[in-house]
């Protein structure tokens, strides 16, 4: 049996609107090793959250999985198989407000998912999500899995819902903007505690952010989202060493902090746009500094750049042997990290 | 704070709410333009200054204010409500309510219910099946059955009711329990008296006299139907939508479960005020319904009492109005503390 628990293969999830078919996931394909922590960083719109959406199953109308595969375990997912792996997917929430059902105990939560995956109920029940709750660093666990989400603190409810996660006993755990909306000490916190947990389980981790600086620290695999297609892909280290795609660079030079000696911290201008039809040029061209007059006529197909040990692709035509442009030197516009 | 410390917390501040109720009322009748001394003689004895003393001195009008304002509360407090001067001349005022309250409780009671029982659930089902063909059924279903307004369709009902043998080849009389006494009309409550438990032991009586009221219930509830129907489907779908009920759906949790421990009674929640505001709104306006179905309801008395000029007994309903709707206020609070635990415990 291969270490591979995720194989998502060209998928592509749209939504039917009265007006037009929004592409909100365009032709992604990405796996997820046991143990190994895959990030998908992007902008918002850029279709972060619909893919973990479409992994789990959470896909509604108007929006469909028009194309593509999602295999877990080497079971195919798309076409409602989704009942026979429930639990094996856990996922947390972005906002932990908002990710407990207010009207139930936080332990009767945790609970449920212990009678449903691992059959524990009564005392039984309670102990082990006692136990899970302390797992999850929660102080005063057994006076506080009766108390209800809203006496918990955000960073505490996060940790609830981590704690419910767990009580599934998941393979693979997705975490879409799992620390947006805490402040920066919980969300090292909670970085910290991820990681600890998915070394424990050996879980598999699909971890969605804007932050570049949280996929530095957790991430071993980045794929660049933007407009709905992987731009680049590359293992953690590999991307930000060497970054190729201009909206990678883009990404990247605003950070604050990482670029020295500029007074202003470089922006990319404009935002994402609604992807609505087959793509026949590079949907970054409008915002990219390099673009060249076949980035309007020629969609990028993937290639790989740089070390060719590392796995490295991206989607970008300056890269393409097929047109005379050639890519920048580094430092030109977007600096790639090397200065800092 | 427990529930029973939130319980007592909210009893202690309903008093002031009935007494201000009560204050105001009092203003309004007795030192309002209207003479209630004169509204209770005909015109005759109005023009004889001794006719005029006697009815000033048994309304304790002579007193002043402030007097007859603390005689008037106190005896109302211990339920000391006196007799009536126009309206069923001269019979006890608490004989009186006993007599009509129950009936129109007793509609009130199953109009709730249907509106409960027929609306809630098809606004849930719109929600849960929200933007289909069986949404649009039930949610246009809603609103016609909202728009319709009661003393018409009041009519309506009856009519056709009353000829149900020449329409449907049923008489409405006829079918299930026998009503002797005509379609419309009081239902006969007088076996509960004493003994609530004949509802459930004397069934052929209960299921008679629910038979009786139930197209008036039907009536009366119907709008408030159409509006829970409205809530019902906007809660469910704002519920459904939340990470939580996608979590739970994440944790494998079955899609029954889903809908009935994590969507329903987080739904409920805003329901619950729109239920209990309806509650009012049967007892208030149920004096149309009541009129066109014949039923003597409190309504009817209050509607008759303000109508004649008895104005003391219009005084005395509208102090039993005030603790219904005090009352029933309580029953929401308690409501809420059952189904949302985030209620009542804050300011610990």
């Amino acid at each position: 049996m291969s270490d591979t628990l995720l194989e998502v293969e060209n998928l592509r999830t749209v939504f039917h609107t009265e007006k037009e078919t929004i592409r909100a996931v365009d032709g992604v394909s990405f796996d997820v090793e046991r143990g190994e922590t895959v990030g998908l960083v992007g902008e918002s719109g850029s279709g972060k959250s619909v893919t973990a959406r479409s992994v789990l199953g959470l896909v509604d109308e108007p929006g469909v999985i028009e194309e593509g595969s999602i295999e877990f375990c080497g079971d195919e997912l798309v076409g409602g198989n989704w009942d026979e792996h429930r639990g094996d997917i856990a996922i947390v929430f972005q906002d932990p407000m908002n990710s407990l059902n207010p009207v139930y105990t936080v332990g009767n939560q945790i609970k449920e998912a212990l009678r449903i995956h691992q059959g524990l109920r009564g005392q039984a029940a309670t102990d082990a999500a006692i136990e899970l709750l302390e797992d999850v660093g929660i102080p005063d666990a057994a006076r506080r899995v009766t108390e209800y989400p809203h006496q918990f603190s955000g960073g505490m409810r996060q940790r609830a819902v981590i704690a419910i996660a767990l009580a599934c006993d998941p393979d693979l755990l997705v975490c879409d903007e799992p620390t947006t909306a805490l402040d920066v000490t919980i969300q090292a916190q909670i970085l910290e505690l991820l990681d600890e947990l998915q070394r424990e389980e050996d879980l598999g981790v699909l971890f969605i952010t804007h932050d570049m600086g949280v996929i530095e620290e957790t991430t071993d695999r980045v794929n660049v989202m933007y407009a709905g297609e992987f731009v680049e892909s590359a293992p953690v280290d590999e991307l930000f060493d060497d970054p190729k795609h201009p909206y990678t660079k883009g990404l990247l030079a605003s950070i604050p902090g990482r670029t020295a000696g500029d007074e202003r911290l470089p922006t990319i201008e404009g935002e994402v746009p609604t992807s609505t039809s087959e793509p026949s040029e590079c949907r970054f061209a409008p915002r990219c500094p390099h673009a060249f007059d076949a980035c309007e006529s020629v969609h990028p197909e993937r290639i790989a750049v740089g070390d060719p040990d590392a796995d490295h692709e991206t989607a970008c035509l300056l890269y393409d042997d097929e047109f005379e442009e050639s890519p920048p030197e580094d430092g030109v516009v977007a600096d790639g990290g090397e200065t800092a | 704070m427990s529930r029973a410390r939130y319980l007592a917390k909210r009893l202690l501040m309903a008093i002031p709410v009935v007494w201000l109720g009560t204050s105001m009322t009092w203003y309004i009748i007795f030192m309002g333009p209207i003479d209630p001394a004169t509204r209770l003689l005909s015109e005759g004895q109005v023009r004889n200054p001794a006719a005029y003393e006697a009815a000033q001195t048994q309304l304790g009008l002579n007193q002043p204010p402030l007097q007859h304002y603390v005689d008037w509360l106190s005896s109302l407090i211990v339920f000391d409500l006196g007799r009536t001067w126009l309206l069923y001349q001269g019979s006890s005022v608490n004989a009186l309510i006993m007599d009509f309250l129950p009936r129109t409780l007793w509609l009130g009671f199953w109009s709730v219910l249907i509106a409960i029982f027929v609306g809630v659930p098809l606004g849930f089902y719109a929600g849960m099946r929200s933007n289909t063909v069986s949404d649009y059924v039930a949610s246009m279903g809603g609103i016609v059955w909202r728009a319709m307004p009661n003393f018409w369709l009041g009519i309506m009902l009856l009519a056709v009711l009353g000829s149900s043998q020449a329409i449907f080849g049923v008489s409405w009389e006829t079918l299930g329990p026998n009503l002797t006494s005509g379609i419309s009309g009081n239902p006969d409550l007088s076996y509960l008296a004493g003994n609530p438990l004949a509802f459930f032991t004397n069934i052929d009586a209960t299921l008679e006299a629910i038979k009786k009221v139930a197209p008036a219930a039907i009536v009366l509830g119907s709008a408030s139907m159409g509006n829970e129907m409205r809530i019902g489907r906007t809660a469910v779908l704002e519920v459904k939508n939340q990470d939580y009920v996608e979590l739970a759906k994440v944790k494998g949790v079955s899609d029954r479960a889903l809908v009935y421990k994590h969507i329903l009674r987080n739904a409920l929640v805003p329901l619950v005020p729109i239920i209990t505001s309806e509650a009012f709104l049967l007892i208030g306006g149920s004096v149309l319904v009541e009129s066109v179905f014949g039923i003597n309801g409190i309504g009817y008395l209050f509607f008759q009492a303000a109508i004649q000029g008895d104005l003391p007994l219009v005084g005395t309903l509208m102090y039993v109005f005030i603790l219904m709707i005090v009352g029933i206020n309580l029953i929401q609070d308690v409501l809420y503390t059952l189904i949302d635990p985030r209620v009542g415990l804050e300011g610990e």
